[in-house]
């Protein structure tokens, strides 16, 4: 990979290092400008409510309100709850499975990309459905799909002599079936962007490969995947917070009452339940900070990490 | 369609080489296969959401699955009208997602393109902090932004409706990638030329992101367009209320007639999916004519 | 409708109520309690009959509103001025909805209260008691059942009365008692003959897949009638403690755990993955114990001829859940009087027969009932009604959430007979007491 990566000229209309290759030059106010719209908005949104949320995580509250200070109270009661760490782990589970989904969807937005295949419209659309489709009417075709009794997964599996679980209301199973259908929503979405971004590799770069005799194989793993690697970074960042954020798949999904649930709750959920259920808000604030810490943790990794193999970055 | 192929079918003109004619047709045949089984088990769970929508409601319920209904229930579809000012909501949809569009085009395409080629003070922090509302779950914002909007006076509202999805950390992100996988020669030549930031931006930027600016159209319309719970909680009145939220409202506590909701649900999708269809040209074609060549 | 158990995927209670929560999150700084359109005083003067208002009154269940702009049209002849305007939210979304306008002090003038939920709001001063109604004799709480007036009353005081209630019975299919040789359910059934006869029609008709009895596993349609029949409770007298260790409630509880494992019941996992009512709507279960609200189901569905419903089987006592919507005016409401008004029509005889009359509902006001009770020719529906004899009301306290979480958490492994009986039950009602403690 790395040989071929070398023969492919850098400046074929990709960029160039960004970092002080440009000479001396200052935006002035400009940035201000650029930026400014957007971020009244999100501080007035969005950031102020995540700010009154962290004050709220060291309080005790009353349902309809009257909070007192408590300190670190909720962290350290949060820290010694098992009930975290099981959703912590399931989260953790949900996030890897959907994560499968990523070099997933670079094969399958190249094999799209494919030139002068047909119907490779009609294959994105396809492939875009789920993506589409909207999430509570889709949770009734994939309880019917999981059935334990009269599933069609199950009748596939019988098929070749595999008794098949019942999917969503067993411990273990359920979690897997959920990241299933986070997986199969999330494909045509990271297909998408990663279809934006292949687009942007120059046809040249494919010619000058054949011509020197690399077989299909070997320019998707030495133009296709390199080049790509800024989008890959991006879908792979986006793909991580929003399974963070699993909650309405999984309840779509599993119903309410549902015995496997205590085993099989997400992070949200857990959030969900301290903060009506239980009428905890100022735990629930606990919880979402843990949320916001161990997402920010995993995106700022990413983003140190991203320096060794993401492309010109 | 025809431009989109005649485009795809140039480019493997130009690179179709003799060595390489004869390894086309078995490579395009795995493709065909891959795309045509994996195409199908990512439609089958929406393929029968269509057949359900045209079943009977005992037939959706029946312990042993109906795969086919027998008679069709057409009238399934017809029934959604019945039940809802139709309407009126599709004209609601289509106007907070037009807004939203717009916006999210606007401003991210602005802030990502200040993210990732502008030299500034505090950029990174700022961004940071922009990418962090995306940590929390989202429901975190719903009383603070109610009361927000209240306070505004935009209860009942399109304003009010639309206001917090103006503003998309995800598409800054969005495009912020794709600026930043620019190069920078255009950008210096026209520096040199005496443009200035937003004449760079406008003219020269722009154009070779079109591409992503069609992905995050089609995230935003979905996202507009499917969203449920803040429509629902700001308007009170049904008139005013988008399709999706009021699509909701059908689902009955007790008795749920899932032919009728997956009728409605699949009517709601249905423009988004015309949208995906004619967007993802675009996409397709969008770097094409970009220039970057 | 009056239910408040929740069915997979169409009823989400959960994410409902839990979205409530996050409302509640932000709002220490925001409100006080009772807010200021105005604190709760019970005052009522009947409207002038001129009266121009333009009020909002909120609910949940579209399939109702056709009965209830029925009503409205009436109540439109009373006060020609006063335009109402119907809020539909999906129960989903519902309380969170509520929860966020009772923050904001922009609650509807008038709005569907459920049991589970309506201590929360009397007790934080959201809700207008009806004192003043009952004392000019606008509305007269001796109309309604007693158990459901009991259950929209705290400390003492009337907040509303129900427009409607449910209780639960013994839906069974004829055909698929003829088919195993059983003879079908009586008014005077007991546990063991329900016990006996489910395991003998699932023993008997194994090989098509048929069980002999389906319920929900919820409180309201399952565990809480065999708790009251076996003479235990949920919650004790004083709504101080859990009564889940309790001997009689164990006994409702382990009713369900032994029928189970008689496999007389599909498993705990089976009626997950599939609900009760689905079994029995597709002819697999020969029994459902299930509300009056299945009715509309069960009609449609291919058994519907072979359909019959008779009392729950008798334990210690005979007994069933009731439950009921009501309608409250927020104390918040800027146009007090015309909610009210309209709050008083919609109690009224005329308003609630019209409603059962266009068979939304099983009206709650004495003597509307008869259009529910015919509304099934050939199945006797009257039995929904003559449980009221012994009907008690669904339990619930000010954080009915917090503690019906613990009964999902803790009771499906003792019916599934995957955890034991004694330690969990004291498990939970150890947490439950806690719960209810901080409630």
């Amino acid at each position: 990979m790395s040989g071929f990566q070398r023969a492919v000229p850098r400046a074929a209309g990709r960029p160039a290092t960004r970092r002080g290759g440009s000479g001396v030059h200052t935006d002035g106010w400009w940035p201000v400008l650029f930026v400014a719209p957007l971020l009244i908005g999100v501080a007035a949104f969005y950031l102020w409510p995540i700010v009154q949320t962290f004050w709220f995580s060291f309080t005790t509250f009353g349902v309809f309100g009257g909070q007192t200070f408590s300190g670190v109270a909720n962290y350290v009661a949060l820290v010694q709850d098992p009930e975290f760490y099981t959703s912590l782990g399931n989260t953790l589970i949900y996030t890897a499975i959907v994560l499968l989904g990523v070099p997933l969807a670079v094969w399958l937005a190249a094999l799209l990309n494919t030139p002068g295949l047909r119907f490779a419209s009609f294959y994105r659309v396809l492939f875009f459905l789920p993506y589409i489709a909207m999430p509570t009417a889709v949770a009734l075709v994939w309880r019917l799909i999981f059935n334990g009794d009269y599933g069609v997964l199950n009748w596939f599996l019988s098929l070749v002599g595999l008794p098949g679980p019942y999917w969503v209301s067993t411990p273990g199973f359920a979690i897997l079936a959920v990241s299933i259908v986070g997986l199969w929503s999330s494909l045509g979405f990271s297909m998408i962007v990663l279809a934006a971004g292949l687009k942007a590799i120059p046809p040249e770069l494919y010619e000058a490969a054949e011509l020197d005799g690399a077989s299909p194989a070997r320019r998707f793993r030495s133009v296709t995947v390199p080049l790509l690697t800024p989008t890959i970074f991006f879908v792979t960042v986006v793909t991580v917070i929003s399974s963070f954020q699993l909650f309405d798949l999984l309840y779509a999904i599993m119903g309410p009452r549902n015995p496997a649930m205590p085993s099989s709750m997400s992070l949200v959920f857990y959030f969900f339940q301290a903060g009506f259920v239980d009428n905890q808000q100022g735990f629930a604030a606990a919880i979402a900070m843990a949320i916001f810490a161990l997402i920010g943790l995993v995106t700022l990794v990413q983003f140190r990490l991203q320096r060794r193999w993401v492309a010109d970055v | 369609m025809s431009s989109a192929v005649s485009t795809r079918s140039a480019a493997a003109v130009r690179t179709r080489t003799p060595a390489t004619r004869s390894r086309r047709r078995p490579r395009h045949a795995v493709a065909h296969v891959v795309l045509g089984v994996g195409g199908f088990l990512m439609a089958f769970p929406f393929l029968w959401q269509i057949i359900m929508s045209l079943s009977t409601n005992s037939q959706v319920r029946s312990v042993v699955p109906t795969f086919w209904p027998g008679t069709l229930q057409w009238h399934n579809y017809v029934d959604v009208f019945a039940q809802l000012p139709f309407l009126p909501q599709l004209g609601v949809s289509v106007t907070i997602t037009v807004i939203r569009t717009v916006a999210q085009i606007v401003l991210c395409t602005l802030a990502g393109y200040a993210f990732a080629r502008m030299r500034f003070r505090g950029r990174n922090l700022l961004l940071g902090l922009v990418l962090s509302i995306l940590l929390v779950p989202s429901q975190v914002y719903l009383l603070s932004q109610y009361q927000i909007v209240q306070s505004l006076g935009w209860l009942n509202t399109i304003p009010g409706i639309v206001a917090p999805g103006l503003f998309s950390a995800f598409g800054t992100f969005l495009m912020r990638t794709a600026f930043m996988n620019l190069p920078n020669e255009l950008e210096e030549a026209a520096r040199i030329d005496g443009a200035n930031p937003w004449q760079i931006f406008t003219r020269v930027m722009m154009p070779l992101v079109r591409s992503n600016i069609s992905v995050l159209a089609i995230t935003t319309v979905l996202f507009s367009w499917n969203e449920l719970l803040w429509p629902l909680v700001v308007t009170t009145y049904a008139n005013l209320q988008p399709l999706a939220a009021g699509l909701a409202t059908l689902s009955g506590s007790v008795t749920v007639d899932y032919p009728i909701i997956m009728a409605a649900s699949l009517m709601a999708t249905a423009p988004v999916l015309i949208a995906f269809i004619l967007l993802q040209r675009r996409v397709i074609d969008g770097i094409a004519s970009s220039g970057l060549k | 409708m009056p239910r408040t158990t929740s069915h997979p995927v169409t009823r989400r209670a959960l994410v409902g109520l839990a979205g409530a929560a996050t409302a509640g999150l932000l709002l220490a700084g925001c409100s006080s309690p009772g807010g200021s359109g105005g604190a709760p005083s019970g005052d009522y003067t009947a409207a002038p009959k001129d009266l121009k208002a333009s009020i909002t009154y909120a609910l949940w269940d579209q399939t109702q509103v056709k009965a209830i702009q029925a009503n409205l049209a009436g109540f439109k002849k009373e006060y020609p001025n006063i335009s109402v305007n119907v809020d539909v939210t999906p129960y989903d979304t519902y309380f969170t909805k509520l929860q966020t306008e009772a923050s904001s002090n922009t609650m509807p003038d008038l709005f569907w209260l459920n049991g589970p939920n309506f201590q929360l709001y009397a007790d934080n001063g959201k809700v207008e008691p009806i004192t003043g109604e009952i004392k000019a004799g606008a509305i007269d709480p001796k109309n309604y059942p007693s158990a459901l007036v009991d259950l929209y009353t705290a400390n003492g005081v009337h907040y509303g009365v129900p427009k409607d209630f449910d209780t639960i019975g013994l839906w069974y299919n004829k055909a698929l008692f003829a088919k195993a040789g059983v003879a079908v359910p009586t008014s005077d059934w007991t546990w063991d003959d329900l016990t006996t006869a489910a395991t003998t029609i699932s023993s008997k008709l194994k090989g098509q897949g048929i069980y002999g009895v389906a319920a929900g596993m919820d409180g309201q349609t399952t565990y809480y009638d065999t708790i009251f029949q076996a003479g235990g409770n949920v919650i004790s007298a004083d709504g101080k403690k859990s009564e889940y260790a309790s001997d009689a409630t164990k006994k409702g509880i382990v009713f369900w755990r032994d029928l189970i494992a008689s496999k007389g019941s599909p498993s705990v996992k089976q009626l997950t993955d599939t609900p009760a009512d689905q079994w029995f709507v597709s002819g697999k279960a020969a029994m459902l114990i299930g509300g009056d609200w299945g009715r509309s189901e069960i009609a449609a569905a291919p058994i519907a001829k072979d359909v019959q419903v008779a009392p729950l089987p008798k334990g210690e006592q005979k007994a069933t859940v009731i439950h009921g919507v009501s309608n409250v005016v927020a104390a918040g409401s800027r146009n007090k009087q015309a909610a009210q008004a309209l709050q008083v029509y919609l109690a009224s005889k005329a308003a609630q027969q019209q409603q059962g009359d266009m068979g939304a509902v099983i009206p709650a006001f004495n003597g509307t009932q008869d259009s529910f009770a015919k509304s099934m020719p050939g199945v006797d529906l009257q039995v929904f009604l003559d449980e009221l004899a012994y009907a008690k009301p669904l339990p619930v306290s000010k954080n009915t959430a917090a503690w019906n979480a613990l009964e999902a958490k803790y009771l499906p492994g003792v019916f599934a007979g995957t955890s034991p009986v004694d330690s969990t039950l004291e498990q939970l009602q150890t947490e439950m007491t806690a719960a209810l403690a901080k409630g």
